[in-house]
């Protein structure tokens, strides 16, 4: 019986730290400025594309990574009668899942490849990925793996604020949310996913007000599972001490499963979302 | 007289209107708070044109049938909460004389009286004592102990307007706010003026009227002196009306130009679709200056003096209010081959930065109006009925709206609900909890609630001298509202600003909006914000222009 790797794309947004202990790969996205092409994380940090995103007029834009590069990333880590598990960003905002199905038909039938969407994007996909990560590590069986990955993508519940609709909108990825663009105040939107897209939730004004909101959120989720530990994630493109303050917060109101794993937004979620963004992901155990 | 037929009852609703019209600014001028915005009587006044109106197309004059276009008329036309508590004494007075065939007895008048005394208590929820509802019971009361004497028909309306006059000079020992400000009840002089125009209606025949109507001359605005009624000539004889299309217009530089020109005047719109209304001798002179300003559209001129011209379209004109939208084309009222939406919006505002706001945040109609001018039931209606969807509901963002709005509900066929926000900023506070996709009753609950989470303030002149509270108030003097209270006085707009909202940010606040109005420039609200900004670091400060009339800047807090 052969190894279960997991691999994941760098929409998940997972420190480096996670992905080393846990023994997750990542398969990047690549960023484009104008003609400047960049490997999200190999070819250039997060802090360095936040500050072209900051001084560039153009707006960048992602690719998705190309199938060969998925079988590059399978073959390397494999061996005959190995298993890979692949989660992705949601199929509805990124075509990254549809490259690794693409690739897992490309393989010799010695490795199997069990494709995830995970319906969800930055660390949300993170838990998804961890989730696996810590059922090979607890040496579970595939199935039993998978199962979990499906719980966790099927009660994962996504808060995130973001400072302007503007970048969700022209990168075409703002879903239902689209109601509330042109709008003429400054709002600060609570958006959610729903099924892999991106929805608007409440609309509130001001970003005080909304992080306000955001931590009600999670009081009234906990009292949906009063039995139940939470898992709680955050992913943020701001200040880290904004971010480890919620996350303080955080574990002070929840029965927390095991830290807050904390992961800064990276480019390929960046290109979407725009500067500001905190976003919040919980299920319960 | 002893009895009174439909001719007569027909005279007296007319010369009511005209007095109460004559008086309209004395009664407007009894605001108990010195804000620019004080409309009773403007209110009352057009909710009873419009009933009158509606008599002009009776086909015969009989009692009943004059009674049930008088209901009908000033139920549609009602504006303002005084309006249509006008519009149910009206109510009530025509279901008081439904069984009359011919000529009503002095009896039948009182019964009457008692009848709209009693239909205005009803309509309102908590009936106040010292208002125009007590002017009508005291009158009331009066006509039925004269009427139980054996008074004849026109002793009834004599002892009526007898006990409405005194019933008024008493309203401020029954309301200590009153006596405060020193002005009687505006309602209640509103419907004293039309218990005079009863009475004058009565001695006075349709043939001497229209003598007097005939000669031309200068009516005194500042009499109150009923006596005087008899001598007053009707001036500025032609309605006038229309629509300007265009680029860049200015409804402040119009209603300037037109001021001199007649009365009545009405000026509602934003730079690309302005309404006018006035009464003019001169729509000539109306029509040109306004005609260079773009294209005009939907004239409508009526000469008041024949009454007994046919004045159907005129009594269509507030429609007109609503073609508005339409004609500059707002996405999903004019789209109707779409399924309707589940839930709709309807906002009243005033301003055009305002009512851009409102749209861009969903609203599918706004009606203009609220604080110089309260849209009649009828506009609303006619916004209702416009919306593509199956409920709707209205933000009335003004007090004195809220039961205007409340009476459409049982005058058109969708579903409707009131979300009764007394301001701008409660509107938009309502507006964050709307979810496009719940049910009416849902988006009503979440907006009911939301509405609170915003404080507001409003920065006025005072439009006369009075105290407030330990304020002393001179007229012209800057006063700054909070949540409709005087709270400040001051002489700068902008020094005024930032007192009030001493009063109103607290540690809690997260964001401070000021909307500036039409008359205040950019650059001002621009450096009122940015030195708010500075003393309020932890919140974040956001300027819009609202464009609303008379008020230098409405705030709020949250």
């Amino acid at each position: 019986m052969g190894k279960i790797h997991v691999v994941t794309d760098s929409g998940s947004d997972l420190s480096l730290e996670v992905k080393e202990r846990l023994g997750i790969h990542v398969v990047p996205l690549t960023v484009q400025f104008g003609s400047e092409i960049f490997k999200d994380g190999e070819e250039m940090s997060t802090s360095e594309f936040y500050t072209r995103l900051k001084n560039e007029i153009e707006m960048p834009s992602t690719c998705q990574p190309s199938p060969a590069d998925f079988v590059a990333m399978y073959e390397k880590i494999a061996q005959p009668g190995d298993t890979i598990i692949s989660v992705h960003m949601s199929s509805k905002m990124s075509g990254t899942y549809q490259s690794a199905v693409l690739a897992s038909t490309m393989l010799d039938s010695s490795v199997t490849v069990k494709v995830v969407d995970s319906k969800a994007a930055s660390m949300g996909l993170g838990l998804v990925a961890v989730t696996a990560a810590q059922g090979v590590q607890a040496g579970k069986e595939l199935d039993e793996i998978l199962s979990d990955v499906q719980h966790t993508i099927d009660h994962l519940q996504v808060y995130f604020v973001v400072d302007t609709l503007e970048f969700l909108k022209k990168n075409g990825r703002i879903g239902m949310a689209s109601a509330l663009v042109g709008t003429m105040l400054s709002i600060k939107p609570i958006l959610t996913l729903v099924d892999g897209e991106v929805a608007p939730f409440e609309k509130i004004r001001g970003k005080a007000k909304a992080l306000k909101r955001v931590r009600e959120l999670v009081v009234e989720f906990q009292e949906k599972f009063p039995e139940k530990k939470i898992r709680a994630a955050m992913s943020h493109a701001t200040t880290s001490e904004e971010a480890t303050q919620i996350a303080e917060a955080l574990s002070r109101i929840l029965p927390l499963e095991g830290e807050v794993l904390i992961g800064e937004i990276g480019p390929t979620i960046g290109v979407h979302t725009g500067p500001g963004v905190i976003a919040l992901f919980l299920f319960a155990m | 007289m002893d009895v009174i037929n439909g001719v007569t009852l027909k005279n007296m609703l007319l010369v009511a209107a005209r007095n109460l019209d004559q008086q309209k600014d004395i009664v407007n001028a009894l605001n108990v708070f010195p804000v620019p915005d004080g409309d009773t009587g403007t209110n009352m006044s057009l909710t009873l044109n419009a009933a009158v109106k509606e008599l002009e197309r009776a086909e015969n004059n009989e009692v009943g049938r004059l009674t049930t276009l008088l209901a009908r008329g000033s139920l549609m036309g009602a504006r303002g909460n005084s309006g249509v508590i006008l519009s149910q004494f009206f109510r009530g007075f025509s279901d008081g004389l439904a069984h009359v065939k011919g000529e009503a007895t002095g009896e039948d008048i009182a019964h009457a009286f008692d009848s709209a005394s009693k239909t205005t208590y009803r309509a309102v929820m908590k009936p106040v004592e010292g208002t125009m509802l007590t002017v009508a019971r005291v009158a009331a009361e009066a006509a039925e102990e004269a009427a139980e004497e054996g008074a004849d028909a026109s002793a009834v309306i004599k002892a009526a307007l007898l006990g409405a006059q005194k019933s008024l000079a008493d309203t401020p020992n029954i309301l200590p706010v009153l006596k405060e400000a020193g002005v009687v009840d505006a309602g209640g002089q509103g419907l004293v003026c039309i218990f005079e125009g009863f009475w004058a209606g009565l001695t006075t025949s349709p043939e001497e009227m229209e003598e007097i109507l005939a000669e031309q001359g200068t009516p005194e605005k500042e009499a109150v002196d009923f006596s005087r009624l008899g001598e007053e000539v009707l001036v500025n004889k032609y309605c006038t009306e229309f629509i300007i299309l265009g680029e860049g217009i200015d409804p402040e530089r119009i209603r300037a130009e037109l001021e001199s020109k007649g009365d009545s005047m009405i000026v509602v719109g934003d730079e690309h679709v302005t309404k006018v209304h006035i009464h003019t001798d001169h729509p000539g002179q109306v029509l040109q200056f306004c005609g260079d300003l773009g294209n005009l559209t939907e004239i409508a001129i009526d000469n008041m003096m024949l009454q007994n011209q046919e004045f159907a379209h005129h009594s269509d004109n507030h429609r007109l209010d609503y073609a508005i939208d339409n004609v500059v084309g707002f996405p999903g009222v004019a789209e109707h081959s779409a399924a309707p939406k589940g839930v709709g919006i309807v906002a009243v505002v005033a301003g055009a930065g305002l009512a851009d706001i409102f749209r861009s945040l969903g609203v599918d109609s706004v009606v203009t109006g609220g604080q110089t001018m309260n849209p009649s039931t009828e506009d609303l209606v006619t916004a209702v009925n416009s919306v593509h969807a199956e409920s709707v509901i209205i933000l009335p963002n003004n007090k004195n709206v809220i039961f205007s709005a409340q009476q459409v509900k049982e005058l058109v066929d969708k579903k409707v609900g009131v979300v009764p926000t007394r301001s701008a900023p409660q509107g938009i506070s309502a507006l964050m909890y709307f979810v496009e996709d719940d049910s009416l009753e849902e988006n009503v609950a979440a907006m009911e609630s939301g509405m609170g989470e915003v404080k507001t303030g409003e920065v006025t002149y005072a439009v006369r001298s009075t105290v407030a509270g330990d304020l002393q108030i001179e007229e012209r003097d800057i006063i700054g509202l909070a949540e409709g209270k005087i709270a400040v006085v001051g002489s700068s707009p902008d020094d005024v600003a930032r007192d009030l909202l001493r009063t109103m940010v607290d540690d809690e606040s997260t964001v401070i909006s000021v909307y500036y109005g039409a008359d205040q420039m950019a650059e001002e609200a621009e450096d009122l914000s940015a030195t708010l900004q500075e003393e309020y670091s932890h919140c974040e400060v956001e300027v819009y222009p609202g464009g609303q009339p008379l008020y230098y800047y409405i705030v709020s807090v949250e």
